[in-house]
């Protein structure tokens, strides 16, 4: 246990000492952050097995709530901003969820797929609204009022983002430890058995999905005040497939694990794409075999090596 | 038990990753190192690839004439088919390396439209390339990027210019663009253009097919059965090919005049009737006489010995973007009494820069978006060259066809009169 919160606190400062000494990677981690914020959202739905293939919209929607407050409604406040947008997809993920959690397995997944591309497909389409397929910018919002530059702004928002790592890391972790968070468990192993316990399954799964497009909400909107611009293809199915690779690439056996996978993932990605521009998508494929070969409880199992324990109760197989 | 982040491979992979931080000196450097974004997978690198290639010409034969005043180019190529995230990243990583010096960037307008902001913030001095969005300068000044290579309402104005001199009877327009932004924005300017200068034209049909799309069959019905004078279309790469292919044979190009705004560039992969009206979304043509005089045939010659065909438009609008960086910095180099420039004298040079590239005149505005000329022609062949090129040229006036900078450019098509047509160069006048 000590061991492993002295990893995880050693972990969370290389992340914050990172940047300092090489300062692009700033970016490069913040993005890696929002993702994992929205791979963790899927991980919550993979322990109840349940694929979503859809997620990216709910990342999709918080970054375009980001943007539309920042570009149509004049709200530039950093916190509303973020708050606003966490709870329009969290909203989106409920209205969405009350039909989707009725179903399972390849159905689910279907079915999130069918709901993102309509989501793709409206912002690609409103032209007037979503700025179609240029997509929209997103002005440096202020913090508190101070209007910073850029480059103030994504050193804060970096910050930010390290902090609700560990904050709503924490939450989501003391949630997996809940009852509601164990029915999750449950719906995998045996769901007519838990509905025999008188724990609804529709309920316990509707509120984890709601959650999970919250978390893929705080991630689109860190994504979008990041990058500036926001563009459809953030919904794109492609992308939802990121999103369930990165869970499943890190392991969804503990928090760390999306956060693990989405570093590890963009990591590769800048390093093939800066040496070989021709060949990065081969070098990626290959560095996710080599994951998935040798290391069949994601990346997390490294961790959970290197702190020399290893807690496979109360969790699925995958 | 609370599980968080592992350190062994965050370090070992941060480790991977080596730039450092130092500040950029401004001696003379080594090699002036400059990124390049373009589409190297997915479909658009039908554009990219081109690109890419061009660009390798063109710096080989700047490096060869003795560099930019004694300093050789170097170029790293990144790709844009990894998505705006990626693009981002890179260009963000690049500019960070205290090696590079300017970047091309990029192909599509996305992309351009997110770097733009970011080429402010680190003060990196950058050439957008390709994309021509109008939407780009529209409502934000970005003192770092320029852009050299033409504006979406100048581009797709000068076909619809073109046709209605050509076929002054015209009474019904069809428009088949691709659906994303180029496609809707081009409908958009094409619809625009014709109220202002012949109101009584009816749109007959408007179908966006999908970007890829591997059939065209319903719209080449639809085209058929709304009997339309003329087609208007900017599809391009293997979209524009694949409908050619599957329109030809029904025979919708003897019933009405086509009009491919990027048809130049795949005149040589398809079959493409004579007649037909294309152009090269400015004056990339590199046959015309114009760029006959400036290099552009020398640079021909090289691309067709390295890659065994002729260059495409995308092509000449990359070597452009090189040669408008060149003159750049032989301008700040003459100003700062042939010294090496720091970034903002070498954006103060180019500013309000006119210069010849090798197609044409290019002038930036105080917008940094280029004046270009607009070289719209028809497929046909003349003896002694091999392949379709372009006849019945004109080359409209860059300035002419450009909306006023800061008027709204939809606003300032509906001002415009049928008066503006006539007073235009009229097709062949450019030989």
């Amino acid at each position: 246990m000590n061991r492993t919160l002295t990893l995880s606190g050693v972990a969370l400062i290389i992340l914050a000492l990172a940047p300092q000494i090489f300062p692009f990677l700033q970016f490069t981690l913040t993005i890696a952050i929002a993702k994992g914020f929205a791979a963790l959202g899927v991980a919550l739905l993979l322990r109840a097995g349940l694929i979503s293939l859809g997620h990216a919209m709910y990342y999709a929607i918080g970054a375009y709530a980001a943007a539309f407050m920042a570009q149509k409604l004049g709200i530039t406040d950093f916190a509303v901003i973020m708050i606003a947008a966490t709870v329009i997809s969290a909203f989106f993920g409920l209205v969405f969820g009350l039909f989707l959690v009725r179903y399972r397995a390849i159905f689910f997944a279907m079915l999130n797929l069918a709901v993102s591309m309509v989501i793709y497909s409206l912002a690609s389409k409103l032209y007037g609204i979503t700025g179609g397929t240029d997509g929209l910018r997103v002005a440096v919002p202020t913090i508190f009022g101070m209007e910073l530059s850029k480059d103030a702004f994504d050193g804060v928002l970096y910050y930010v983002s390290i902090v609700l790592v560990v904050a709503l890391g924490y939450l989501i972790h003391r949630y997996l430890k809940s009852p509601l968070g164990n029915a999750l468990s449950a719906v995998h192993s045996n769901e007519v058995r838990l509905e025999y316990l008188g724990v609804s399954a529709w309920s316990s799964l509707l509120t984890a999905y709601t959650i999970s497009a919250a978390l893929a909400g705080v991630g689109g909107a860190i994504a979008a005040l990041s990058i500036g611009h926001v563009l459809p293809e953030y919904a794109f199915w492609t992308e939802s497939g990121h999103l369930v690779l990165t869970a499943v690439l890190g392991g969804i056996a503990g928090i760390a694990g999306p956060f693990l996978g989405s570093v590890f993932l963009e990591l590769i990605h800048t390093i093939a794409v800066g040496f070989a521009a021709e060949a990065w998508n081969m070098i990626v494929g290959v560095a996710l075999l080599v994951v998935i070969f040798f290391l069949p409880r994601g990346l997390f199992g490294l961790f959970e090596r290197l702190s020399g324990q290893k807690a496979t109760d109360g969790e699925p197989k995958l | 038990m609370a599980h968080r982040t592992s350190i062994k491979t965050l370090l070992a992979a941060t480790a991977l990753v080596t730039s450092a931080s130092v500040a950029v000196a401004q001696d003379k450097p080594a090699s002036l190192d400059v990124g390049v974004f373009t589409f190297m997978s997915g479909p658009a690198a039908a554009y990219g690839m081109p690109g890419r290639q061009g660009a390798e010409v063109v710096i080989d034969m700047i490096n060869a004439a003795g560099g930019i005043d004694g300093v050789p180019i170097s170029a790293t190529f990144v790709d844009e088919g990894q998505g705006a995230e990626g693009v981002i990243s890179e260009y963000r990583r690049l500019a960070e390396e205290p090696e590079t010096d300017f970047m091309i960037a990029a192909l599509s307008s996305g992309n351009c439209l997110a770097l733009a902001p970011i080429a402010d913030q680190m003060e990196m001095p950058t050439v957008g390339w390709n994309c021509d969005s109008h939407q780009l300068f529209a409502d934000a000044e970005h003192p770092y990027f320029f852009r050299p290579n033409g504006n979406t309402i100048a581009e797709f104005m000068a076909y619809v210019i073109y046709f209605l001199d050509n076929n002054p009877d015209v009474e019904r327009v069809a428009i088949i663009n691709p659906d994303y932004s180029f496609g809707h924005d081009a409908a958009e300017i094409v619809k625009a253009s014709l109220a202002a200068f012949k109101p009584e034209v009816e749109i007959v049909a408007e179908l966006f097919p999908k970007l890829g799309s591997s059939t065209y069959q319903t719209e080449v019905s639809r085209l058929s059965a709304a009997r339309p004078d003329v087609i208007f279309s900017n599809l391009w790469g293997g979209d524009l090919e694949n409908f050619v292919r599957q329109a030809a044979p029904r025979g919708l190009f003897r019933q009405s005049q086509a009009v491919f705004a990027l048809g130049e560039s795949s005149m040589n992969n398809v079959d493409m009737p004579e007649g037909v009206i294309v152009g090269v979304l400015g004056d990339g043509w590199w046959r015309s006489p114009d760029a006959a005089e400036l290099g552009a045939p020398e640079f021909a010659e090289a691309y067709q010995t390295k890659f065994e065909k002729a260059p495409v438009f995308p092509a000449m609008k990359m070597a452009n973007a090189f040669m408008v960086m060149k003159a750049g910095y032989e301008k700040a180099i003459e100003a700062n009494g042939g010294a090496w420039p720091t970034d903002e004298q070498l954006t103060a040079a180019m500013e309000g820069m006119t210069i010849d590239t090798l197609t044409g005149s290019m002038t930036f505005r105080a917008d940094n978006d280029g004046i270009v000329d607009q070289v719209v022609g028809m497929v046909g062949s003349v003896e002694g060259i091999e392949g379709p090129v372009l006849t019945n040229m004109v080359r409209y006036d860059g300035d002419a066809v450009l909306p006023p900078e800061g008027e709204d450019p939809m606003a300032w098509i509906a001002s415009l009169t049928p008066d503006f047509i006539a007073a235009m160069p009229k097709p062949g006048s450019y030989e």
